[in-house]
């Protein structure tokens, strides 16, 4: 017969180690991450991200098909890796548009940021960890997929044929996709930092893409602008960057100078970095 | 060092051109601590203020001996908030919400949620722990915002009206809830409230705060004594004028005031009810009302307001 015994379960002072605002921006970059995507969640929350995210892996999927099974027919006439935002510049756009507003409206919307702010996090913080979250999630369709079509196409001898050569694709696919996440990121928590409501963010985010393309196709083909003015394109400076990060680029873009695509990426980022903060900065948290 | 827990000395901070807090200085030391005063009288600044989230314009503060604006981080680690309005997702399980916080509030995640079950069984939360907050009624998610500020095992508890939106069985339960939190558990609290009733029945000191100014600070018993100490008798008896110099004069070598139909008798000890019962029964008269007065919380907030 056992000893039946009765543990005190209360609540007891706590004199372990406190690891200071490091662990807070982990914590909560991992709970935005996860919230995003509806993990511990009901299943409704999971939907939309799991569908885009399949949705951005599908063409990889397809072309890594066609290697293993028509590997004479299709040799040579495959995309190249440079070429796969081509397929999922729609996909990336709609997920911009969800993930921003999903991690931060809601902190504004319940309040909650208020109990981060009073926790070992400040403003900066509190930024830092929700962008390096937008950024992880963002590079699930950003990153991934490249790196998902390189391993397959390579594994059917389709890929670059020597170590060094692979080598060169896997870091330009981590600097385009990372460059791109982080693009994204900056553009789509601006316009999240302007409203509480998502379902108004993610609408402003598509209208802003939108409204950019029609902004800079009107002046560069319908008024005879100069073509560097494509910088003013949301959809298409991010992509036009990414062409130039694997030393390639789009024949209508021929004559734009890179250092010009650049400072259009740049531009942008830092707009975006600066709104984000000009609205946190006038926050009030308490009152 | 000090023992005060917070120490503002001629604070000032202005939002535009109001004032909201106009040198005020007082000290908040351990125990449960009243921060009484009218809506818009600077107490959420204050709060701020001890979260290090603003810098005052005037005047210093310290908060666990630390400056909290320049060590926001860490004192701020050691704080717990539970703000006045709803502040967690509706769609979170109670849990997840006060784990999160603990964790973020610098606990590593083993120790988090431990604690984080430990501190919903405190509030009595410990069987609906899993539920998603916007299922909870006022009430428990009020509970959930005092187990979210205790979780971490913080020196100071801040809680900003903490039964606001209570209806009286829950804030009665609340306020048992704040006094167990401030003496069973040895957390120093401060209760931000503008209800004076809840202060005095709750908390060890009050500090006073009126139009941004700390108007008055101490031990709820000190306080009451300012101004005198003497504990009084009321007493009403119909009949009129005739029957209370009737009474009156039946009442030799005791104290009394007349106001009135009314008699205030000097409580100088037990034996003053047995002296009035007595009177009251010789005159034959009706008595309508005996009632204790000691000094209270109102009639120091009054006093300093002026």
């Amino acid at each position: 017969m056992t000893e039946a015994r009765i543990h005190d379960a209360g609540y007891r002072r706590y004199t372990g180690v406190r690891l200071g605002p490091s662990q807070a921006i982990r914590s909560l970059t991992r709970h935005t991450a996860q919230r995003v995507m509806g993990l511990r969640r009901p299943a409704r929350y999971k939907a939309l991200p799991f569908l885009v995210v399949l949705i951005a892996y599908l063409p990889a999927a397809v072309f890594v098909g066609l290697a293993a099974f028509l590997p004479h027919q299709l040799r040579g006439q495959l995309p190249k890796v440079s070429d796969y935002y081509g397929f999922v510049t729609a996909a990336i756009v709609l997920f911009v548009a969800f993930v921003a507003p999903e991690s931060m409206c809601p902190d504004r919307k319940y309040r909650t940021l208020s109990l981060y702010l009073a926790a070992p996090l400040d403003r900066l913080s509190y930024l830092r960890a929700k962008a390096q979250a937008v950024v992880a999630i963002l590079a699930l369709v950003t990153v991934g997929p490249p790196v998902l079509m390189l391993i397959g196409l390579s594994l059917q001898n389709a890929g670059p044929k020597h170590p060094s050569d692979l080598a060169i694709v896997v870091v330009r696919i981590l600097a385009s996709g990372t460059m791109l996440a982080v693009f994204y990121t900056s553009i789509s928590m601006a316009v999240a930092s302007l409203t509480d409501r998502r379902a108004f963010a993610a609408a402003f985010t598509l209208i802003l893409v939108a409204g950019s393309v029609t902004v800079a196709g009107t002046l560069v083909y319908a008024l005879g602008a100069t073509h560097s003015l494509v910088v003013l394109n949301l959809s298409r400076v991010p992509f036009e960057m990414s062409q130039r990060i694997f030393g390639t680029y789009d024949n209508d873009l021929r004559g734009v100078p890179t250092v010009v695509i650049v400072l259009g990426t740049v531009g942008w980022f830092a707009l975006g970095c600066a709104v984000t903060w000009w609205r946190y900065r006038r926050l009030q948290v308490t009152r | 060092m000090t023992d005060a827990v917070v120490r503002a000395d001629g604070v000032t901070k202005r939002w535009g051109a109001t004032v909201a807090l106009d040198e005020a200085t007082f000290e908040i030391g351990s125990g449960i601590t009243g921060l009484l005063g009218a809506n818009g009288a600077g107490k959420t600044t204050m709060l701020g203020l001890v979260l290090g989230l603003y810098r005052p314009e005037g005047g210093a503060i310290t908060v666990l001996d630390r400056d909290p604006w320049t060590a926001g981080p860490e004192v701020r680690a050691r704080i717990g908030w539970a703000p006045e309005h709803d502040a967690l997702p509706p769609d979170v399980p109670a849990f997840d919400a006060v784990r999160h916080l603990a964790e973020v509030h610098g606990l590593p995640n083993t120790e988090a949620s431990g604690r984080a079950s430990d501190a919903l069984w405190v509030v009595g939360l410990g069987e609906e722990r899993f539920r998603a907050v916007g299922t909870m009624s006022t009430g428990q998610r009020q509970r959930v915002k005092l187990a979210q500020a205790i979780a971490h095992d913080p020196a100071l508890v801040l809680l900003d009206e903490p039964t606001n939106g209570l209806d009286p069985v829950q804030r009665e339960e609340m306020l048992g809830l704040i006094r167990h939190v401030g003496h069973d558990l040895g957390l120093d609290v401060v209760l931000s409230s503008h209800l004076l009733e809840e202060v005095e029945r709750t908390c060890d000191s009050v500090v006073i705060l009126d139009e941004g100014r700390a108007v008055a600070q101490g031990g709820i018993a000190e306080l009451r004594a300012i101004g005198g100490t003497r504990a009084e008798l009321i007493v009403e008896v119909d009949g009129g004028d005739d029957a209370v110099s009737a009474v009156v004069a039946r009442l030799d070598g005791v104290a009394v005031d007349v106001d009135g139909s009314r008699l205030v008798v000097e409580l100088s000890g037990d034996d003053v009810y047995d002296l009035v019962r007595d009177a009251v029964a010789d005159t034959g008269v009706a008595l309508r009302l005996l009632q204790r007065r000691t000094r209270s919380l109102e009639d120091v907030y009054l006093d300093a307001r002026g």
